[in-house]
């Protein structure tokens, strides 16, 4: 077994690293779609205006009751009827559409956490409800919102691997196709999830290295 | 000149009558003390003074003389001008000690950084934390934090000082580093109103006290009078209270 294992790992070496590249593109781009589309979303939330907050509701209900297979088929095909998109684009687009609806749910989180004297302070001292929320509110609620938001970030990293039945070649697919060619299944499958693993561990470090850049007073403190 | 006046201040939650129809004036210069059992309104008067509470319809609040309208007029300027101290300090835990005291200055205001710099370290000074600067909220002692948030207030110049209970969250030993740092602002001559449950330092330090229960203001006076020679029953029986505990 060990040495069909290094077979694949050899063989199929640059197409995994390539693979690897194209799901980092995927997750690099649709988590960053994802935080704008969850910031916004947030903001409805919180909004005092109804119709602000029913288009909210109504977008987070909608992707967190159906499943991402589901989802990202029904906007590839919907997405690629009204423009030509690639499937990179398509798939990106698709992923951040979803993962959009929990961020959105994290910062909203975070930002009612933050304890409603910071606010009346902020504002007692003659901000606006805006300066507020951009000075006082918003940077307390990021740090607070790093640790979920990592965790959502990995799971971005490992929803990414849907998009291989759009036909994407990233890590999934790559493996699909190797196993199909090497009939080694079990040993190239193996080496797509230490692949996907190894990524989620260095992501990991990184999420933790930045909540620590984050949070200035504890760094002071410990 | 009063620097700040209510007439008739009324305020509901719902449906409850919080504050009944107060009747508040400040001189400059002068400390007000407000004192009386929990909810009896105190806090609820003093946060209707900066709009932080938006008092009934019917109420006025005038400032300077001139009257506030909290559905027209700009309520930010309006605090800009009354500096506000909490009973939990609320200092932001994500700026360093000078930040916090610059922050408002020169996003507010428009202040240049060094300006609002070496005004922070004047107050700093004044506070008595002049090696602190550079420290983080977390870092700080419950008193030195009050300390802090007082220097964030004056930092905006107000013309009047609230003081909500500034002492209360405080352990005993911490209480006297800022009574003493209030007390050197009413010789400097600002104008303060505070609520408080130290009575000693309100007889010490105030121009007037003025005992509220049920959202009424039922008795006011010098304050050597008052704790001497109550003429409310309702005072007496709270004095008793609160000073034979």
């Amino acid at each position: 077994m060990f040495s069909s294992l290094w077979v694949v790992i050899d063989s199929h070496f640059y197409g995994f690293l390539k693979a690897t590249g194209v799901t980092l593109q995927l997750t690099a781009v649709s988590l960053a779609l994802a935080v704008l589309i969850g910031l916004v979303f947030a903001f409805f939330k919180l909004s005092r205006n109804p119709v602000a907050n029913l288009v909210a509701n109504a977008y987070i209900g909608i992707v967190r009751g159906t499943p991402l297979i589901v989802l990202l088929m029904f906007l590839y095909f919907g997405i690629s009827s009204i423009v030509l998109l690639s499937s990179f684009w398509a798939g990106s687009l698709a992923l951040a559409i979803h993962a959009g609806a929990y961020v959105a749910e994290i910062f909203r989180g975070a930002i009612q956490s933050i304890d409603h004297g910071q606010h009346e302070a902020a504002r007692s001292l003659g901000m606006s409800r805006r300066t507020a929320m951009r000075l006082i509110i918003l940077p307390q609620s990021f740090r607070r919102a790093i640790p979920p938001l990592g965790n959502q970030f990995i799971i971005g990293l490992k929803d990414s691997s849907l998009v291989a039945f759009l036909g994407v070649s990233e890590i999934y697919s790559t493996a699909m196709t190797a196993a199909a060619a090497n009939f080694l299944p079990f040993e190239t499958y193996l080496v797509a999830g230490l692949y996907y693993l190894v990524l989620v561990l260095i992501f990991t470090v990184l999420v933790h290295k930045l909540e620590i850049k984050l949070a200035p007073d504890r760094r002071a403190a410990t | 000149m009063n620097v700040i006046e209510t007439r008739s201040l009324n305020k509901h939650f719902g449906d409850l009558h919080v504050l009944k129809g107060a009747d508040l004036t400040v001189a400059e210069g002068e400390v007000v003390a407000i004192i009386g059992p929990s909810g009896s309104g105190k806090s609820t008067l003093l946060r209707c003074l900066n709009f932080l509470e938006i008092p009934d319809e019917g109420s006025q609040v005038l400032l300077d003389g001139e009257p506030i309208d909290p559905q027209h007029d700009d309520l930010n300027k309006v605090r800009e001008r009354m500096g506000m101290v909490f009973q939990h300090f609320h200092l932001f835990p994500h700026k360093n000690v000078i930040n916090n005291i610059t922050i408002a200055p020169e996003n507010v205001k428009g202040v240049p950084r060094s300006e609002a710099k070496a005004k922070a370290r004047d107050l700093l000074e004044k506070v008595g934390l002049p090696d602190k600067e550079k420290a983080w909220p977390s870092q700080l002692s419950g008193g030195q934090k009050q300390r802090v948030a007082i220097a964030r207030a004056l930092a905006m110049d107000p013309e009047i000082m609230l003081f909500d209970e500034v002492t209360s969250a405080l352990d005993p030993e911490l209480v006297a580093e800022v009574l003493q740092v209030v007390k050197d602002l009413a010789a400097g001559g600002m104008t303060m109103v505070m609520v408080t449950h130290e009575m000693g330092f309100a007889r010490e330090v105030a121009d007037r006290v003025i005992m509220m229960d049920e959202g009424m203001i039922i008795e006011e006076g010098e304050p050597s009078e008052f704790f001497t020679n109550p003429s409310e029953e309702r005072t007496q029986a709270f004095l008793s209270q609160v000073l034979h505990a």
